[in-house]
């Protein structure tokens, strides 16, 4: 009859399963056959548009893994790309290293930093946590940016990178570039899903829920939370070095609070403690600036002068950051959520509460 | 009987949009009278009172059925500072007083300009809290900050006082001492409270009129002399003193369907 | 001396911030990161109205920095904050993030992220004895600093409303209980601090220049509010007094470079010794 028997989930191991619907499987390979078409059909900038959205979203799953699941707030993201970025180079100019050997390097470098960067977090929760990333960032920044005025070529435009080489094969054009991160990305995102549904994920839910209680229930607060920022940093770090062979430059000016701010819009945007959310806000945050850009097409000509447009496509960030706490807490994942309920149980209808609504 | 001040009517509470925690709860409190309203824990006696003095949605809990009326007037959901200037005065259960703020700050936060009771007023209730008066109310020890905040709830020109769990914490002592000073101002004052004890003893003592409620109903009423005399409640909330014979655990398995029919 | 009268104009910036940043932990246990934005954006405001007439007027800049200071306060409290009770503690910090960023887009799209200094053309410098050189904006700001903090002294010892809002920090459901309106206490609160906000702004803009920059102002005085204690007033001017003097300090005798990296070198020191600050208490940082 209906389906809403068949989606209770009435044991642990079902709870556990990753497939809670018999069509997510069907969509899941459709979804990877459509994103494997899309360079064949579209232009280059959508491709490239859509590799710097999957570029975010290797950061943003690192960032939701650490704020969305172990409930540690982070402002000091843009640091962890940094450190990417930074040992991109240092790899590139002082060792000559090739691009297989980098990249995990600076998953590496991004991994100890994240253990240097979570030792605050065994003795501060919540807001003096936010506190100490912050102070971390400014840390972190600083010391790269003495690197690039001392060892730097021209301070100002950066530190131009090579495309890498894979063997015989150069990564040069959007669309090699489209492939490897879909492959890339839908490794990490596969990994994180497991993560969460495992001892670590559990761990982290559980501090994030009740630190105290997940602490006498046989929970190493401290492990779990030094793995939760080791895992977070390597992944944004990878993302960082990523960016920098991507972009070929690495500049210290882009590593700014504002992008750690922008990352945690993507975790917001997306709805905490959702794999998928990290996926969907990372993409609708790197596609909002050029959503902006395309609507200014319909306004008057004068308005694209000065800076309007770029104050336009910054205060979106922060006006999407404020509406989806206010109104959408748990993001799009959650909508999407609730899409799929509501096909579950159609023709019945859930009716929320008059709290709920608000 | 007097006229009635509160009037409570099939009142039912959610938690979280799932848990019931009371269900068609009816209650009335008359004018000058002290009411008791007695259970165990999870009973639903707390819930009852936040649900009276406003404060469920900050706990994510609403009210989904019944009516709360108060002098006539329908109060269901008014935000508790409303509530409060229109007489209903809540003593909480814990953090009942401001422990940043010494004693007669704390005091004169509530008092209302035009009350007719005075913070000396207070101090003559409660010598106790005169010789303290300037030091800081998280010094108090527990029975003085109990003091302290039935002076608060004195201050603030209450109508109706509604006090949760006036014996939390105290010594028996205490309990017998204060629940006395209590009666002695409700009947100088004319004052109407309504106290939510675990303590039944301690509340009937000095009520007129109580209510028992269980697993979120109300199971007994009566005036409180008539429920202390009651063989159930003797048994069930003043230890069955007076029983000798031990009982079975079907007698009391007989007891508890019994109430779920009255419920 | 000049080291002295610089330190002093510092200080009353740092000082202002950071009160404001201590009463709004102090009133609902969040940490405003929009604080820098709040005041260079009050400093612009002051600077648009005051050119509202046909010549510069003072009057015209005060009365436009406060309907800014009211209007702001009130509109993120109530539009915002009031609905976060009961969220999560990162939801109140994440949306101060999302107003900084917002405010930071006004000023570019308002006031085209140009770089202004507030000047009033009426102001010679006056010297001291000692080779000291102070603006009378500067003089003003001092005084109008220690103004400030007497009269917070005064209204939350002594009235009425003052203890109500200190009730309020405490013990928010308790104050309603007792009849305050804690919506009006806490929208208050926003507003003090916003209006301290913009009169450091509109000092710091006399003095320097606004810009998007500028923002970074905020740095310091959340430094300072931690040096001293996120929960006490007393502990924000000794704590702007000393992230003032480093910051002095490193500028003249060690690099003006790093005159930006203070701050937050003074916020890792403190975060490793005593995280809770100079006057502060240790049990907030369970609190939050």
């Amino acid at each position: 009859m209906s389906s809403i028997g068949r989606n209770l989930r009435t044991d642990y191991l079902q709870a556990n399963e990753v497939f809670h619907r018999p069509y997510q499987q069907v969509l899941i390979v459709f979804v990877i056959i459509i994103a494997a078409l899309i360079p064949a059909v579209s232009s280059n900038f959508f491709v490239h548009l859509l590799n710097l959205s999957f570029l975010a979203a290797i950061g943003a799953l690192g960032l939701m893994l650490l704020t969305g699941f172990c409930g540690q707030i982070s402002l000091g993201h843009a640091a962890f790309l940094a450190i990417g970025g930074f040992t991109t180079v240092i790899l590139i100019v002082h060792v000559g290293a090739p691009f297989i050997v980098v990249v995990p390097a600076s998953a590496l470098s991004g991994a100890l930093l994240g253990f240097i960067v979570g030792l605050p977090s065994l003795r501060f929760r919540g807001v003096y946590l936010a506190i100490s990333t912050l102070a971390m960032h400014y840390a972190i920044i600083f010391l790269a940016t003495f690197y690039q005025t001392k060892f730097g070529q021209a301070a100002t435009a950066g530190i131009p990178i090579p495309d890498p080489t894979i063997g015989p094969f150069t990564l040069s054009g959007d669309r090699e570039w489209y492939y490897l991160l879909l492959v890339l990305l839908a490794l990490l995102t596969a990994g994180c899903v497991n993560l969460v549904r495992t001892r670590p994920g559990r761990a982290w839910m559980a501090i994030r829920d009740r630190d105290i209680a997940a602490e006498t229930f046989g929970v190493n607060l401290a492990r779990y939370k030094l793995l939760a920022f080791v895992v977070s940093s390597s992944l944004a770090s990878m993302s960082g070095s990523l960016l920098a062979y991507y972009s070929n430059v690495v500049t210290v000016e882009k590593y700014t609070l504002d992008l750690a701010v922008i990352y945690v819009a993507m975790v917001i945007v997306g709805g905490m403690g959702s794999i998928l959310g990290a996926l969907l806000g990372a993409l609708f945050i790197t596609l909002l600036p050029f959503g902006i850009d395309a609507l200014f097409d319909y306004l008057p000509r004068e308005w694209r002068f000065g800076s309007t447009l770029f104050g336009v496509q910054v205060g979106a960030v922060g006006v999407c950051i404020i509406v989806f706490l206010l109104f959408e807490p748990k993001g799009l994942a959650e909508i999407w959520r609730r899409a799929e309920t509501y096909f579950d149980r159609w023709p019945f209808r859930y009716r929320p509460l008059e709290s709920a609504r608000r | 009987m007097a006229e009635t001040l509160l009037e409570v009517r099939q009142l039912e509470v959610v938690y979280n949009r799932v848990a019931t925690a009371i269900q068609g709860v009816s209650l009335t409190v008359a004018a000058g009278a002290v009411v008791a309203l007695v259970g165990t824990n999870g009973a639903g006696k707390t819930t009852t009172l936040r649900a009276i003095s406003g404060f469920l949605p900050s706990e994510d809990a609403e009210i989904t059925d019944g009516d709360i009326e108060f002098e006539g007037r329908r109060i269901n959901g008014e935000p508790p500072y409303r509530l409060a200037r229109s007489g209903v005065i809540l003593v909480p259960e814990r953090e009942k007083v401001f422990a940043t703020l010494s004693v007669s700050e704390n005091l004169a936060f509530a008092a209302q300009e035009d009350g007719a009771i005075t913070l000396d007023r207070v101090f003559s209730y409660f010598p106790r809290l005169g010789e303290r008066r300037n030091q800081l109310a998280g010094l108090l020890s527990g029975g003085e900050k109990q003091m302290l905040a039935i002076g608060m709830g004195l201050l603030c020109r209450p109508r109706l006082l509604l006090i949760d769990e006036l014996s939390l914490g105290l010594a028996p002592i205490a309990i017998t001492e204060l629940m006395q000073r209590l009666q002695e101002i409700c009947r100088e004052l004319r004052l109407t409270v309504l106290l939510v004890e675990q303590n039944a003893y301690a509340a009937l003592a000095i009520a007129d009129f109580g209510y028992i409620m269980e697993s979120g109903r109300v199971v007994f009423d009566g005036p409180a002399s008539e429920l202390l005399a009651h063989p159930d409640v003797r048994e069930f909330y003043l230890g069955g003193c007076t029983q000798t014979e031990t009982k079975s655990y079907r007698d009391v398995k007989q007891y508890r369907r019994k109430r779920r029919w009255w419920g | 001396m000049e080291f002295l009268a610089t330190i002093v104009i510092l200080t009353c910036t740092n000082a202002l911030l950071a009160a404001g940043i201590v009463i709004l932990y102090k009133a609902g246990r969040t940490v405003n990161l929009a604080h820098g934005e709040l005041a260079i954006v009050g400093g612009y405001v002051f600077y648009s109205a005051s050119l509202s007439g046909s010549d510069p007027s003072l009057p015209f800049a005060i009365a436009g920095a406060l309907a800014y200071s009211i209007c702001m306060g009130v509109f993120i409290y109530v539009s915002m904050m009031r609905r976060l009770v009961g969220e999560p503690f990162y939801v109140a910090i994440l949306v101060t993030v999302g107003i900084a960023i917002v405010l930071k887009s006004a000023i570019i799209v308002i006031w085209k992220a140009e770089r202004l200094t507030i000047d009033f053309g009426v102001a010679p410098a006056v010297y001291f004895s000692g080779g000291a050189t102070l603006s009378y904006m500067d003089i003003t700001g001092v005084v109008l600093t220690i103004a400030f903090f007497v009269a917070l002294f005064l209204f939350f010892q002594f009235t009425r409303l003052g203890v109500q809002f200190r009730g309020t920090a405490e013990n928010a459901l308790l104050a309603s209980q007792r009849g305050v309106n804690v919506n009006f206490v806490l929208s208050l609160a926003w507003v003090i601090a916003i209006g301290a906000a913009t009169m450091s702004g509109v000092f710091f803009g006399a003095r320097a220049f606004l810009s998007t920059d500028a923002v970074m102002i905020g740095l310091a005085g959340l430094t300072a509010a931690l040096v001293g204690g996120l929960d006490s007033l007393r502990g924000a001017i000794a704590g702007a007094f000393i992230v003032a003097a480093a910051q002095y300090l490193t500028v003249r005798l060690i690099d003006p470079v790093l005159s930006e990296a203070v701050p937050f070198l003074i916020l890792l020191a403190v975060m490793s010794i005593r995280p809770w600050g100079l006057f502060g208490t240790m049990e907030e940082l369970d609190r939050v």
